[in-house]
């Protein structure tokens, strides 16, 4: 097959989305009234076809052996300083761009149903084509760089999808609270960007021999420290792992399909996406492999014992979702990394499966016990009897309180800010008072 | 050298702000100051392609013992057409009851003194118009409270005293000192710490149009270029330097500490010129360009995010941001131009904002390692107060309370204004400027510093 093809296919998977998207929106600004099966039809047509060219170039570029790299060249140029668009189609972006592509056109005719008549269909449906197009640029990001420019997209929708009911309260408060997380944690992720360029003069990804797929560049030893922390912080935060994941129950205020495609399937595996992309930084630091494998085996534990005392399928579901995360993260730092990605492919599926179910889930349950005849068993207390009688309260109140995680932010890091921006605002209007001669009641700040 | 287009389009602008004042009707007087503008940046736009078809862009005029030429540099060409748009932004979204055509015609007037301000590369003429301008704001917050001239003056005028005494500074060949003063005056224009608080105090009373026209161009910006870049001795500069990044992270912190959307929406500004300042003082060609765009972006995303809030005021009375009060449903043009122009001000990928931040992070990590990283911050601050400012005022409400969504005349604006920020997002190479030149005429080189001493490790962002 003509290399030309194999790099078409792997554009048209990320500007099919990005058009698509672009379409919905001018239609949207310009007030062209398009009914619901347009809307359906632009969203599915646009991610069947990108399943189909991103599945062709994973196919014949599996045979072909050699990554795809599809490079649009400088995108803007400065002095030295150049931003390139490149594309990469390897081992792990092509199976995620494959999977990614299929899942939105699954969740984008789901939804034509689920949302038949609702006011928001079309909203829905654009941030949802947004959202597709952020994750086929994430995961065929050539670089850091351009990782970046679909990880705020995801980000952004993400925060907009949860506030979807944006009449009552709460779901536009988690929203902003999801938004606050990511947006502290992208720091990370640009911060790496700009750290590689300062180490070692690029970020883009390279394969290095041996390796399955390609990598950051790994720099000297303390500023590899420095690019895996920061990548870490910014898996952490799209990943929901302890102690910044209580956005993740709280964003499931969203409509259930996006629910589905962004907190159990996409999203929350792109912290994973990351850190395999940066697969050369923990092969040449051990101590960032353990500090990863640590990070998500406390999560691990904490989803596990926090998601058991839930009294709702949803928070039942974040907390199994932030469980198997946490795991896919104890199989990175641990070296297991096909098989993370086996984990991440296979978790994703049943998950999203399990969420779009949840608002059925009495309904199932009722079929279940007419079918066994009986009320359906109580699952018995696995891992509790490995816990000492005495033991068991105290983890049960940590486990209600969400390991104190959410608390702790709240007042000892979010809530001391606050209270210093607040008297930072105090002491400015004072200088202002002093400097300007103007009372500060004057003023409505 | 003084640049003839832009005087012209400065005139014309100014004689035009005389019909738009002199109306009877407020929404006349509007729909004549949209109409003028919009005629005056075309008739720019194509004045400026002829000169440039028929090679005399830059061919010296000399006349009156003065030299002249025809249209800007290039580092600056974009400068009037970004001035114009702020004007159009500024007219266009202005409430009739906050705006009568006095004001209007103020608005105008202080667009013309930006754009002329561009026409000049000397520091007489630029002193004088940054007075005018001065003048002009503080004649139309008079209208409004007489405290809040005072106040406003109070910061403005050692500004102003500073850049006549810099301008003299440099006319004696002393013109580090010059060059500092400037900066002095440069920062208490443009509202960078420890100058900044007129910004904030001035926009929780004064009409949201007449503000944009006199913030959104950034005199300071196109003065420094001008006048002040690589004079300053290297180490004020890194002074300086830091004094805007300070800015930038106050300004995102206590932005989020703001329960009125109009002090929300200054602070992010405060912030913005912080980053500006900062990338000004950079040694590098990549930092100082990234400085410039970020500078064009502001100007037109701040000035649309400004005017929207102002005629979402207008619908809805005071905005506070104590609990939500909106529907996105009712208004969802307004609530798009607000949500994009706030977020492209603050960098967000597809939109020329990002191209500007990156290249302002890029040029500086090398010079500025841990400053970036708090320039960081701060534009995630930013980013997330532009979220809450969005939510709180477009969700929490159920039923419609009547407001309107964008006239015509709005949306035509925004239009505008979000079409060139997202074409510059996806094409940036037509809107990236060339490096800034140095005052000597030479451009700055990369990793070279102020003063030719000190920092700057030479080596900038990906290899080409």
């Amino acid at each position: 097959m003509n290399v030309v093809f194999l790099q078409a296919f792997v554009a048209t998977a990320v500007l099919l989305p990005l058009a698509a998207a672009g379409v919905l929106a001018l239609a949207g600004w310009f007030g062209a009234r398009l009914g619901e099966r347009a809307i359906s039809a632009v969203v599915g047509v646009t991610y069947a076809t990108t399943t189909f060219v991103a599945a062709a170039a994973a196919v014949l570029g599996f045979f072909d052996g050699r990554p795809i790299v599809v490079d649009f060249g400088e995108w803007f140029a400065v002095g030295h300083y150049a931003f390139r668009w490149t594309l990469l189609g390897d081992a792990l972006s092509l199976p995620f761009s494959v999977f990614a592509a299929a899942l939105v056109g699954l969740i984008g005719a789901f939804s034509q149903r689920y949302l038949h008549r609702e006011a928001g269909f079309f909203r829905f449906h654009l941030m949802l084509a947004l959202f597709g197009a952020g994750v086929q640029v994430v995961v065929l990001a050539g670089g850091v760089d351009q990782l970046f420019f679909g990880w705020e997209v995801v980000g952004l929708t993400s925060a907009l999808l949860i506030a979807f009911f944006h009449e009552r309260p709460k779901p536009v408060e988690h929203g902003l609270r999801a938004f606050v997380t990511y947006r502290l944690c992208d720091i990370g992720l640009i911060g790496a960007a700009v750290w590689l360029h300062h180490a070692v003069g690029t970020a883009a990804f390279v394969r290095l021999d041996g390796a399955p797929w390609a990598g950051v560049h790994v720099p000297d030893a303390g500023s590899a420290w420095i690019a895996g922390l920061l990548l870490l912080w910014a898996s952490m935060g799209k990943s929901a792992q302890a102690p910044l994941g209580g956005w993740l129950p709280r964003a499931f205020e969203g409509p259930t399909p996006s629910s589905a495609i962004f907190y159990g399937a996409i999203s929350i595996h792109l912290g994973p996406y990351l850190l395999l992309r940066s697969a050369p930084l923990l092969d040449a630091n051990p101590g960032f492999a353990a500090l990863v494998a640590v990070v998500g085996g406390v999560t691990a534990l904490h989803g596990a014992f926090v998601g058991r005392v839930q009294t709702d399928i949803k928070c039942v579901l974040a907390y199994a979702s932030m469980t198997q995360v946490g795991l896919i993260l104890v199989g990175i730092g641990c070296g297991l990394r096909h098989l993370a990605v086996l984990h991440i492919v296979g978790h994703a599926l049943l998950r999203s499966l399990e969420i779009l179910r949840s608002p059925s889930l009495l309904q199932d349950y009722r079929h279940l016990e007419q079918a066994i005849g009986r009320q359906v068993p109580r699952p018995k207390l696995a891992l509790e009897r490995f816990f000492p009688a005495s033991l068991r309260p105290w983890l049960y109140r940590h486990a209600l309180e969400r390991g104190y995680f959410d608390a702790i932010l709240r007042d000892h890091v979010v809530g001391r800010f606050l209270r210093g921006f607040r008297a930072l605002d105090r002491l400015d209007r004072k200088f202002t008072s002093w400097l300007g001669g103007a009372p500060a009641t004057e003023t409505r700040r | 050298m003084i640049h003839l287009l832009p005087l012209v389009a400065a005139v014309a602008v100014a004689g035009a702000s005389f019909v738009v004042g002199r109306s009877a009707d407020p929404r006349i007087s509007r729909a004549r100051a949209v109409g003028a503008l919009l005629a005056v940046a075309v008739a720019l736009a194509v004045a400026t392609i002829l000169v440039a078809a028929a090679g005399v862009a830059h061919r010296p005029l000399p006349a009156f013992g003065l030299q002249w030429e025809l249209a800007c540099p290039d580092w600056h060409a974009a400068a009037p057409f970004v001035y114009l748009l702020v004007g159009v932004l500024a007219v266009a979204l202005a409430p009739a009851a906050s705006h009568p055509p006095r004001t209007l015609g103020d608005v105008l007037r202080l667009i013309a003194v930006s754009t002329a301000f561009v026409a000049f590369e000397s520091a007489l003429p630029l002193v004088a118009l940054w007075a005018l301008s001065v003048v002009l704001l503080a004649r139309g917050l008079g209208r409004v409270d007489s405290g809040l001239r005072r106040a406003f003056l109070r910061y403005q005028l050692p500004g102003l005293a500073f850049a006549a005494v810099g301008a003299g500074l440099i006319a004696a060949g002393r013109a580090a000192e010059g060059a500092v003063c400037w900066l002095v005056a440069i920062f208490s224009r443009e509202a960078i710490a420890p100058f900044h608080g007129w910004l904030p105090l001035v926009a929780g009373r004064a009409p949201l149009g007449l503000l944009a026209a006199f913030v959104g161009p950034q005199l300071g910006v196109h003065a420094h270029l001008a006048l002040v870049a690589d004079a300053v001795p290297h180490a004020a500069a890194h002074a300086f330097a830091w004094a805007g990044g300070v800015t930038a992270v106050l300004g995102a912190a206590i932005g989020l500490a703001q329960s009125e959307a109009r002090a929300a929406i200054a602070w992010i500004v405060v912030s913005q010129t912080g980053l500006v300042a900062f990338g000004l003082e950079n040694s590098s060609d990549v930092g100082r360009t990234g400085a410039v765009l970020t500078w064009q972006v502001s100007a037109i995303a701040v000035t649309g995010f400004l005017m929207t809030a102002a005629a979402l005021e207008a619908r809805r009375g005071a905005l506070s941001l104590r609990e939500p009060g909106g529907s996105f449903a009712r208004t969802p043009r307004m609530a798009t131009s607000f949500l994009f122009l706030g977020f492209a001000s603050v960098g967000l990928p597809l939109t020329l904002g990002f191209v500007a931040e990156d290249l302002l992070v890029q040029g500086s990590v090398d010079e500025f390692p841990a400053l970036v990283f708090c320039l960081l911050l701060a534009t995630a601050l930013n980013g997330i107060n532009v979220l809450r400012c969005f939510f709180t005022l477009f969700s929490g409400k159920r039923d419609h309370i009547g407001e309107q969504d964008l006239g015509v005349r709005e949306r035509l604006a925004l239009t505008l204004a979000m079409a060139l920020l997202l074409l510059g997002g996806v094409f940036p190479r037509a809107f990236v400027p060339p490096p800034a030149r140095n005052a000597g005429g030479a451009p700055a080189h990369d990793g070279q510093p102020h003063g030719g001493a000190g920092a700057g490790h030479g080596q900038q962002g990906s290899q080409r």
